[in-house]
């Protein structure tokens, strides 16, 4: 990490607000990192490294480091702590303190286009409809296996009992997938429905620490569910 | 939602689709057929999100719903649990966005530990509830690694449409249905170029 001697002042504080208080109760067991199928994938870095790091205010090393990305956040670490420090939600903060534009992959830039434009993607709405409606003759209404006569996807229905959200992928990439769900509603005889604006169901905001843009997602989904007046709103998968 | 939106479950029922899937189980809204799976066995991934961050932040996790659907589309001796299971179930690899990161050498050595339990528990199929499980299992780990028996990933969902016993509906019912599609697309403007009624 580094070679100089740490002197713990009040400029090596932590910059997380929640966290360096947790983090200081670590006693160093590693009982996260020897849990933990990612350690030793970064070079320098595991769980409790990181955890330590937070505790002596060297949040920035982690920052500029790929751990808390390598890291899935997948909490098994802060399950099995036996200090309960809070150790997802600190990776998840840190995270958040990298530069908005240093966020690796498209995960921040999927963000941006979710907020401008409704989906992860950037999937237009009229090809949306248009696509919904060829898979319904297609996947299920035509299908020979297990055919759904009468089926089609009831978009922007009011007063429908569940309102779902779509993976963007689906409709983008994997548009035979949709059908799963299509064939127990359609088995179930569910009265369902679908936003044609902002339907994504993936919260990327959640994963490049965007607070801000993953309370937009949820507000959406909730905003779309209040003007249907859906009874029940379906959490996505 | 609780955190920002606490209001909303007062104003609308919130179901995860394990809560959905149980419901239509156990009302009878949808049958299944478990000899559509007879003969295989089936391993289940239990993903980060519905049961150790659920648990977290809500004090639920999704264990005993999960196991009840599998159960009714395989019948219990075709079950096989890996090991570690619930709770401290290994992540796939790919959790976190590292599905669409760029560090896909890490993804997939992280992704071996998963694809030993697969192999280890010797089922031909695992059902993934999640998306992004899903796709590190089947697109990128099935490849990487040898999953021993394992030939099948598929989504929860996935697993019982396969085993759902679909009765198409009655003429009545189709011929409503068809009526309220065709005034749907008219208001938004959405034309096929060969319709079939």
């Amino acid at each position: 990490m580094q070679n100089e001697t740490i002197r713990l002042s009040q400029e090596t504080k932590s910059r997380l607000e929640l966290t360096p208080e947790m983090a200081s109760r670590c006693y160093t067991c590693a009982t996260c990192s020897s849990g933990c199928p990612a350690s030793g994938l970064v070079p320098g870095w595991d769980a409790r490294k990181a955890i330590r790091a937070v505790s002596l205010g060297l949040d920035q090393e982690v920052v500029d480091s790929k751990w808390p990305w390598v890291c899935t956040l997948c909490g098994r670490c802060q399950y099995a702590c036996p200090q309960g420090i809070q150790i997802l939600k600190t990776f998840r903060g840190l995270r958040s303190l990298r530069e908005r534009d240093q966020v690796p992959g498209p995960l921040h830039k999927g963000t941006m286009m979710n907020l401008e434009r409704g989906n992860n993607l950037g999937i237009p709405r009229d090809d949306f409809l248009i696509l919904l409606a060829e898979l319904s003759v297609e996947l299920m209404e035509d299908d020979e296996e297990k055919p759904c006569p009468g089926f089609y996807v009831p978009v922007d229905k009011e007063n429908a009992n569940v309102i779902v959200t779509i993976n963007s992928k689906e409709p983008f990439s994997e548009p035979d997938d949709l059908k799963f769900w299509w064939q127990i509603f359609y088995a179930a005889k569910e009265d369902w429905t679908v936003s044609s604006t902002n339907w994504e169901g993936v919260n990327w905001g959640l994963f490049t620490g965007d607070d801000a843009s993953m309370k937009e997602q949820v507000h959406r989904v909730l905003e779309n569910a209040r003007r249907l007046k859906a009874k029940t709103i379906l959490y996505p998968e | 939602m609780k955190t920002w939106f606490p209001e909303a479950f007062e104003e609308f029922r919130v179901v995860s689709i394990y809560d959905l899937l149980v419901e239509y189980i156990q009302s009878g809204r949808i049958k299944l057929d478990k000899s559509r799976f007879a003969g295989h066995k089936v391993t289940l991934h239990e993903p980060c999100n519905y049961f150790r961050k659920s648990a977290a932040a809500f004090g639920q996790d999704y264990s005993s719903e999960y196991r009840y659907i599998v159960k009714n589309c395989f019948e219990e001796a075709d079950i096989v649990e890996m090991y570690p299971n619930g709770l401290n179930n290994h992540c796939c690899g790919a959790g976190g966005g590292a599905w669409a990161m760029p560090y896909s050498q890490e993804r997939i050595a992280y992704g071996k530990d998963k694809a030993d339990q697969i192999k280890e528990t010797g089922a031909d199929i695992v059902v993934a509830p999640c998306h992004n499980c899903r796709d590190q299992i089947m697109k990128s780990l099935s490849k990487e690694f040898d999953m021993g028996n394992c030939k099948e990933t598929l989504y929860l969902w996935e697993l019982v449409a396969q085993a759902l016993i679909i009765e198409p509906w009655s003429e009545e019912e189709v011929k409503r249905s068809h009526a309220l599609r065709d005034a749907q697309y008219e208001r938004d403007g959405v034309e096929l170029e060969s319709e079939e009624f």
